[in-house]
């Protein structure tokens, strides 16, 4: 291992000018943050839809309204962190298709126009020119919304694996981790907004599913902490920096501890207390953590030297 | 056409001249550079020596910027050269993270990503790279790695210790090392101390975008 041979070379860099930033700081953050909350609403509602649509009343334009909000302020979000905001316009004119972050902002602005026409539909009803049936339209309209989440929730997952120089970010980990951080928003974001619309019984299944992807999540970010290392000795590196006295360890543990290990302890404690109070307190630290889980580990590699 | 780069580190002595020379032809901003020379100073007093080497863009055949740069601002010309079309960049520094030399920065004058082209401008003169010429000591080795007769193919041919940085990457550089060795060549292979760096208080322009 190089790393073992550093007492022995004495070796010390004494002239580079690396690069001087860490490139995709909070904005990219909040950019992964609003699109999970955004896609795992959707996930919610098409289960919900699914489980009992019975309880969808009053939730469809809700819903989709708080989604269509935090998609656009992901849209916000990324288009405030490019250099030339004014040439976002060139990804449409010149697609280039092996590039994810092509691919993402093309299906992404597809899901938020499907997202405004259902709005549309809905708030519209039956002045709607579309359709004579708007619930029906809506209801057949988020199978496909949903099918598009998926895509549009894993993208991320294929930008940062394209940046290849970032070895932390596998595209298997990755996108798995995606799909858990929209199940796991979406399920707290959908409690929070449930509110008495909700019968116990469905808060307690989404419950479920916030705990069940906060252990899933916790597990494969333990499985890096701890096994990460012997894939390379970049890796190695990077997890330097959540381990010991590592600049980012305190926040690391932070993020875990908020975003998964208290909501999946609320969770339990909640459905033996049948308290609806604590689940919405695992909500809410689910989706402040999630915030924090996610830069720690955007921010991490930037710190690796690349030259 | 495959054009390559190729420096004999035996050769280099750390001058600083090809960087120079690449920021008086290409008007590289202050705070940026398209080529820089690491030193890395090895062993301890009074055994110790320093390491001199040349970093710029290694033109992968398998370029991870080509790849996912959204607006084909980066892309190959049919002489193997990875060049960069800045009035179509949008800044989005997605190639500045795929790069895994660290080779890509934003220009702060003009918010786009920039990098070293070879010099394409140049060799579309039929001019060598500001860099080759600059050389004093004709370390930087350019040339055609298609055509055998070159001198860079005649170069590798002839040296057994010919290296690339980072070939687990699959990138396939199209630029060579001769008597480069971990030292020079894997960033984590040496330290870097607070205080030990010649320049330590580099002034950097802003840049738009948002930045930690």
């Amino acid at each position: 291992m190089i790393h073992e041979s550093l007492a022995a070379t004495h070796a010390v860099v004494t002239l580079d000018v690396p690069l001087p930033d860490i490139f995709w700081g909070w904005f990219v953050t909040m950019n992964m943050w609003a699109k999970s909350i955004g896609t795992g609403l959707i996930f919610m509602l098409f289960l919900l839809l699914r489980k009992n649509s019975s309880e969808m009343k009053g939730l469809r334009t809700l819903t989709l309204i708080v989604s269509f909000i935090f998609m656009n302020v992901f849209l916000l979000f990324t288009l405030a962190d490019l250099h030339q905001p004014f040439r976002m316009w060139h990804i449409f004119f010149y697609p280039h298709w092996t590039s994810a972050i092509t691919v993402g902002a093309w299906m992404a602005t597809l899901f938020v126009a499907m997202e405004f026409i259902m709005i549309v539909v809905m708030i519209r009803k039956e002045n709607c020119l579309l359709t004579k049936n708007p619930v029906g339209f809506f209801d057949k309209m988020l199978f496909w919304l949903t099918l598009l989440a998926i895509p549009v929730t894993l993208y991320t997952a294929g930008i940062m694996a394209e940046a290849s120089a970032r070895e932390l970010w596998q595209m298997s980990t990755e996108s798995v981790q995606m799909i858990l951080a929209a199940t796991l928003s979406g399920s707290a974001a959908i409690i929070l907004l449930g509110g008495s619309k909700l019968s116990d019984e469905t808060k307690q299944f989404f419950g479920a599913i916030l705990g069940l992807s906060a252990l899933l999540a916790f597990i494969i970010y333990m499985s890096e902490y701890i096994f990460g290392g012997m894939k390379s000795e970049e890796v190695t590196a990077i997890l330097a920096h959540v381990k010991g006295n590592g600049e980012y360890s305190t926040m690391f543990w932070i993020g875990q501890w908020v975003a998964y290990i208290l909501p999946m302890l609320l969770v339990a404690l909640s459905r033996v207390s049948k308290s609806n109070s604590l689940l919405s307190l695992a909500a809410i630290l689910a989706i402040v953590g999630l915030w924090v889980v996610k830069h720690v580990w955007l921010v991490i590699p930037q710190l690796l030297p690349m030259s | 056409m495959q054009l390559g780069f190729l420096v004999d580190l035996h050769l280099c002595m750390g001058c600083k001249g090809c960087e120079i020379a690449c920021k008086v032809e290409n008007e590289v901003p202050l705070s940026t550079w398209r080529l820089r020379v690491k030193y890395v100073d090895v062993g301890t007093f009074p055994e110790t020596k320093r390491t001199f080497t040349p970093l710029r863009c290694n033109h992968c055949e398998n370029a991870p910027c080509e790849r996912i740069c959204p607006v084909s601002a980066l892309h190959y010309i049919e002489n193997g050269i990875v060049n960069i079309d800045k009035e179509r960049c949008i800044g989005c520094a997605g190639c500045v993270m795929a790069c895994p030399y660290g080779a890509i920065y934003i220009d702060p004058e003009t918010q786009t990503a920039d990098k070293c082209t070879y010099c394409a401008h140049r060799i579309a003169s039929s001019m060598m790279p500001a860099c080759v010429v600059a050389c004093p000591v004709e370390a930087n080795i350019f040339g055609d790695l298609d055509d055998p007769a070159s001198n860079i193919s005649k170069y590798i041919q002839d040296h057994r210790d010919v290296r690339v940085r980072k070939p687990e990457k699959g990138t396939n550089p199209h630029h060579f090392y001769v008597g480069g060795g971990d030292v020079n060549l894997n960033p984590l292979a040496s330290q870097r101390i607070e205080g030990f760096n010649l320049f330590d208080k580099i002034t950097t322009l802003p840049l738009g975008g948002h930045h930690e």
